[in-house]
């Protein structure tokens, strides 16, 4: 399955890519955020938001082909 | 004894009194809301001899309590009939309460056309004409006023937005870089000090942290645990140090509710990137500006930058309201362009969001092109220049809706709505709606929960819990405003259970009270309490706590909503 994955503010340095560059990926079906992230090395306590679709979604969730993956560490303004 | 200092413009006379009692445990909001309650009536014109202006310092202002330097700014509003408080850093709250002034009143209506300025210092204060200052832009006037009273002194000023009376008109004070940028811009109070001919208020005090505290030693270790509470949070110690306000562009983006083009029915905009925080960070580093920066001194979050701009001046700061509605909201994605719409609202004297709002209304229109820059930047120097169409728009953007015969105006009492899109960020919709203050994001800010994850998680796209977020924001923003606490502790505090406590323990030592956490909470309260009776007797209901019908009934990709919380739950907002 295809994916679109988007990093920011700081987790960029582990994929390499600028942040919000679009990532696209092939993934195995029944990948859940957790293992995406597992595969950058992204330590799990520094992705703070993981949004798919533009839905807060925990680590556990498994990714459906189409998805757009948002990950970022804690951000917040005003 | 802490005082008042009353400027009385018809007479042209200064009059220091004591501080009345009933205001002795009132600072900031809590102190400018109850006295345009007591002392402005509610039905009088916001630009004519009835109204007041009232700026005060808040309760810590002045103390080297972590990042309380916010000073408060009240009267009636121009630009929504209703009570407002409009709350800027900078470095003047500091100041004034080092002098021991607990608020400084502008009164009636001078009776010849002129401009004048009040300059402040430890031997009194003094007014004097300031005609050779009218028609300047707020950079300059600030510039002339540090180069005449030296270069450490505050300057609370307006631009030629203000002396026209446009209800888009904000009230300023420089940073301490001498920065004309900290804006307590919202609601067209800088029409109301320009009603007044008041150009600027010069505040020279030599000190900053020295306000009298009754437990220094208690005092101490608090302010000293609250910073730590401060710093050891996410967002405050990490987020908004390293990228400022606007790193919420790409995650208010990424969650899809994001307004672009005018509030249309799309919650993202492709090139948001580009206007981002992390844009701006590297941008402004690059250029050898700074990233991170405080707006007032003490403060420990500093998420303000330094933009340089290409024409060699620079823009400090750029918030994320401002980038969204010079960006997303115009379909602009150029930061430089963003700068200069941004500075020119800061030399104008404008309100950036009003403003930003405004022009997405008037490029509904079809007046100019979304996306055109030149356009925008030329229409905005109108307004300095008072032409009719820089008129139209420096009045904000129903005025603006009401001239170009625009239905889509996202405002709520007259005041444009901010950077979050209320149908997919429902919290804030509520806060939008039922504020006192008109269409506020500040008010209640329930995008901590609704997508920053920040005190609990309420989901963004659904109506349940949306208004209990909001009363209990409202509440706590309310309180935090009386403190001269920048709003941004409350990432902290809604986190993490010492803080509010600490916050306490802060006034507690300060003042020699024993205040607890209800008091603060009962406090909140009775503020919006005293907001609500002067928006009812000037003539607010509850028909006036609604959206703009579009939100009800027109769907926001890419989560198909609308916003669908009921009148009936909407009137429950201030049920305590």
């Amino acid at each position: 399955m295809s994916i679109e994955l988007r990093v920011y503010t700081g987790l960029e340095k582990y994929t390499g890519t600028r942040y919000g560059e679009l990532i696209k990926l092939e993934l195995a079906e029944g990948t859940t955020i957790r293992e995406l992230i597992e595969q950058y090395k992204i330590p799990e306590q520094e992705v703070f938001s993981s949004l798919v679709n533009g839905l807060h979604k925990s680590l556990d969730t498994v990714l459906q082909d189409g998805d757009r993956v948002a990950l970022f560490p804690p951000v917040g303004g005003g | 004894m802490p005082k008042f200092l009353r400027i009385d413009m018809t007479n042209q006379q200064l009059k220091w009194e004591e501080c009345p009692e009933k205001y002795l445990p009132l600072g900031g909001r809590a102190l400018t809301s109850q006295f345009v309650l007591d002392e402005v009536p509610a039905t009088c014109h916001p630009l004519g001899e009835f109204n007041k202006i009232v700026i005060a310092p808040g309760l810590l202002s002045g103390t080297n309590a972590p990042s309380s330097g916010r000073l408060s700014v009240g009267a009636k509003s121009p630009l929504t009939g209703g009570i407002k408080e409009s709350n800027a850093g900078g470095i003047c709250s500091q100041k004034i309460a080092n002098l021991d002034i607990k608020a400084i009143v502008v009164e009636g209506l001078p009776k010849e056309k002129g401009f004048w300025m009040v300059k402040i210092s430890p031997e009194g204060a003094e007014i004097l004409p300031a005609d050779d200052l009218a028609g300047k832009g707020t950079y300059e006037v600030t510039e002339i006023l540090l180069e005449r009273y030296g270069k450490k002194v505050g300057v609370i000023t307006i631009g030629p937005a203000g002396e026209m009376l446009l209800a888009g008109a904000g009230v300023t004070n420089n940073d301490s870089d001498g920065n004309s940028s900290r804006y307590a811009g919202r609601g067209g109070l800088g029409a109301v000090m320009g009603s007044k001919g008041l150009k600027a208020i010069v505040v020279d005090a030599p000190k900053t942290f020295d306000v009298p505290v009754k437990d220094k030693e208690r005092f101490s270790a608090a302010a000293k645990k609250f910073a730590k509470i401060l710093m050891d949070h996410p967002v405050c110690g990490e987020g908004l140090p390293a990228f400022g306000t606007n790193v919420l562009m790409n995650i208010i983006n990424e969650a899809g509710t994001l307004p672009v083009r005018n509030f249309s029915n799309n919650g993202r905009f492709d090139l948001a990137n580009n206007v981002g925080g992390e844009t701006l960070a590297e941008v402004a580093k690059a250029r050898g500006g700074k990233a991170t920066h405080a707006c007032h001194p003490g403060c420990v979050m500093r998420c303000s930058n330094v933009y340089p701009m290409p024409d060699g001046k620079v823009c400090s700061p750029i918030e994320y309201e401002t980038a969204w509605c010079f960006g997303p909201n115009l379909e602009i994605s150029d930061l430089d362009v963003v700068a200069k719409l941004n500075y020119l609202c800061n030399d104008i004297g404008l309100d950036t969001i009003e403003m930003g709002v405004a022009l997405g209304v008037l490029m509904d229109a079809g007046v100019i092109p979304f996306g055109d820059a030149a356009a925008a930047i030329k229409a905005l120097e109108e307004v300095g220049q008072g032409t009719p169409a820089g008129r139209i728009l420096g009045n904000g953007s129903v005025f603006v809706g009401k001239a170009y015969g625009v239905t889509r105006v996202p405002a709520v009492k007259g005041q444009g709505i901010p950077a979050y899109d209320p149908r997919s960020c429902k919290g804030n919709g509520v806060t939008y709606a039922t504020t006192p203050m008109g269409g506020d994001h500040t008010a209640g800010y329930a995008v901590t929960s609704n997508i920053l994850k920040v005190g609990g998680f309420v989901d963004p796209t659904k109506a349940e819990g949306q208004v209990d977020l909001s009363r209990n924001l409202q509440i706590a923003t309310a309180a935090v405003d009386a403190t001269g606490l920048c709003l941004f502790v409350a990432f902290a505090v809604l986190d993490n259970p010492e803080g509010l406590p600490t916050v306490v323990e802060m006034l507690n030592a300060q003042y020699g009270l024993s205040l607890t956490v209800d008091n603060v909470v009962e406090l909140g309260q009775s503020i919006l309490k005293v907001e609500r009776e002067f928006n009812a007797k000037a003539g607010f209901t509850k028909a006036d706590d609604r959206l703009p019908e579009f939100f009800y009934t027109n769907k926001l990709a890419p989560h198909g909503t609308t916003f669908d919380i009921s009148d009936e739950e909407l009137d429950t907002v201030f049920n305590f």
